[in-house]
């Protein structure tokens, strides 16, 4: 083997003890970070929690057949924000009225069943706004067969804003962490790039511009940090979908296991790798101008 | 051939040396001796590019190392082997280190050649077995004898050692004596820095030229002209 040695990955040539420790470190930390960033990705905050429980019910009017009431429900399906529409026949409702308070059975007297059929529609956890909303309501609103829609939209502002206020929450606490990330990796550099200054100061005395020794420092940081972020979400991912599938009822709050797979999921995933990338060599960097600064 | 023009330093408020003249020729040993504070170990530095001189230039093979092209400052820099004074202020690292990081200044050594040529130059500075030692664990001789030896490993076209003679010992004296005059045969330059010069040598190298507190002396080597 002819091995041409270069600056490239100098710190590893150099120190391969304490890199591997700080690597592993590192990944661990990526893990985390991957797997906080998709379940933050697939459930959009608490949106998917939110729109999980949250629906519009158009009661119909009385008069109006199931297959026209199914046709209106397709129809209705097929608004850009809506996930799911479906009809409940007065049958169905009246079961449910039951269910929901027994022993009203007298109710439904000489006149039959007094429930009226009703569409449930669910928004999908992206489009869960208040213009949405709107929209698929005066939609319905316009619809001479429905009665009334009933949106919730007196506790809908408020719900919308404490979702609203929990994503940032969670985003925030996400942020934090890769600050944290960034912090640590920051001391590592500069703690290396101190215990190496006796290296770094030995190869520049012999030709080797401070510059260039930097640059290939942090390059091969960059290049570390995004194959570790690469890993460490493929990790956390891996570990989200086991979670997911082994606990289905976390579905409802942070969304399906196939939507890691979707292009916004995978694009997303990479820019934070590029990210993390960006964030391990700039900390490369600002760790070695410290160290040589003598600045804490 | 390494040319000093009319150097000077200006240090601690007083000229410590001006207008100094120097010319060490290619594949030869050159001896500078000079009493304690009189700036050897500046004017190694300022002869290898380090530390630019308060007056005068240094020329390289024609170019100056100071007013030229940096880049050629540079390739100068790489194409030298320093032994300091006190080597290896950072004594955490092991010999075996001092070696890894002298491969990776010459970044033409491969690492099969790397580890034959340590063995070997360990060897010859009598430090056989030693890779595995702390700098921290040697002695003041062995440090400079190791330093000598991981420089070596390189190869370089230009030696300057800072007081490796005294540092050494006399004991090792007659195979330093050999090894440099073996390394100017070869082609390469030494320039060796010292307080005082071994009396048997100075008898070898004959009459010293004298340039301000320093007195230089030409290492005979044989086989070569004079």
């Amino acid at each position: 083997m002819t091995e041409r040695p270069s600056l490239w990955w100098i710190d590893w040539r150099l120190s391969p003890g304490s890199l591997v420790r700080e690597t592993i470190g590192r990944f661990l930390f990526s893990c985390i970070l991957g797997f906080l960033l998709l379940s933050l990705l697939l459930s959009g905050g608490a949106s998917r929690f939110l729109a999980d429980r949250y629906a519009i019910t158009a009661v119909l009017r009385a008069e109006v057949p199931s297959a026209e009431a199914e046709g209106l429900a397709r129809k209705i399906a097929a608004l850009p924000p809506v996930r799911s529409a479906v009809y409940r026949d007065p049958e169905a409702a009246w079961k449910e009225f039951l269910r929901a308070y027994p022993g009203l059975d007298p109710v439904r007297g000489a006149e039959g069943n007094p429930m009226p059929g009703y569409i449930e529609i669910r928004i999908r956890p992206d489009r869960l706004t208040k213009a949405d909303v709107d929209l698929v309501t005066s939609a319905l609103r316009s619809v001479s067969r429905v009665e009334q829609v009933l949106a919730g939209e007196e506790w809908l502002p408020g719900m919308l804003r404490a979702g609203r206020f929990a994503a940032w929450g969670c985003w925030g606490i996400f942020g934090v962490l890769l600050a944290g990330f960034f912090l640590v990796a920051r001391l590592q550099e500069r703690g290396r790039a101190v215990a190496l200054a006796g290296d770094f100061a030995f190869l520049e005395e012999r030709g080797v511009p401070a510059g260039r020794l930097a640059f290939l420092r942090s390059a091969a940081a960059a290049v570390t940090g995004f194959l570790l972020a690469s890993a460490g979400t493929a990790g956390g991912g891996g570990a989200l979908f086991l979670a997911l599938r082994t606990f289905p009822f976390l579905e409802g709050t942070i969304g399906p296991p196939s939507d890691l797979l979707l292009p916004r999921t995978v694009i997303a995933a990479v820019l934070f790798c590029v990210c993390t990338a960006f964030l391990s060599g700039v900390g490369s960097f600002l760790g070695w101008r410290a160290a040589r600064s003598g600045r804490k | 051939m390494i040319e000093g023009f009319r150097l000077g330093i200006f240090s601690r408020g007083k000229t410590l040396w001006d207008g100094l003249d120097f010319a060490f020729g290619d594949a030869a040993a050159w001896f500078v001796a000079g009493p304690p504070s009189s700036g050897k170990t500046l004017l190694l530095s300022i002869l290898r590019g380090e530390r630019k001189p308060d007056a005068g230039d240094v020329v390289v093979s024609g170019e100056s190392l100071y007013r030229g092209n940096p880049a050629l400052a540079r390739a100068w820099r790489a194409s030298c082997g320093h032994v300091p004074e006190q080597p290896a202020a950072d004594a955490r690292p092991t010999v075996g280190d001092l070696f890894r990081r002298s491969a990776l200044a010459g970044g033409g050594v491969t690492e099969s050649e790397r580890k034959d040529r340590t063995d070997r130059l360990l060897e010859m500075v009598g430090l056989s077995g030693a890779l595995a030692y702390r700098i921290a664990e040697l002695s003041g001789s062995e440090r400079v004898r190791a330093c000598l030896a991981a420089e070596l490993l390189r190869g370089p076209k230009v030696l300057f050692c800072d007081g490796v003679i005294a540092g050494a010992g006399i004991p090792y004296r007659e195979m330093l004596w050999g090894l440099f005059r073996a390394l100017a045969r070869e082609g390469n330059t030494v320039v060796l820095a010292e307080r005082t010069i071994p009396e048997r040598w100075a008898l070898a190298a004959g009459d010293a030229e004298p340039v301000g507190p320093f007195r230089v002396y030409r290492l005979p080597v044989p086989g070569a002209a004079a």
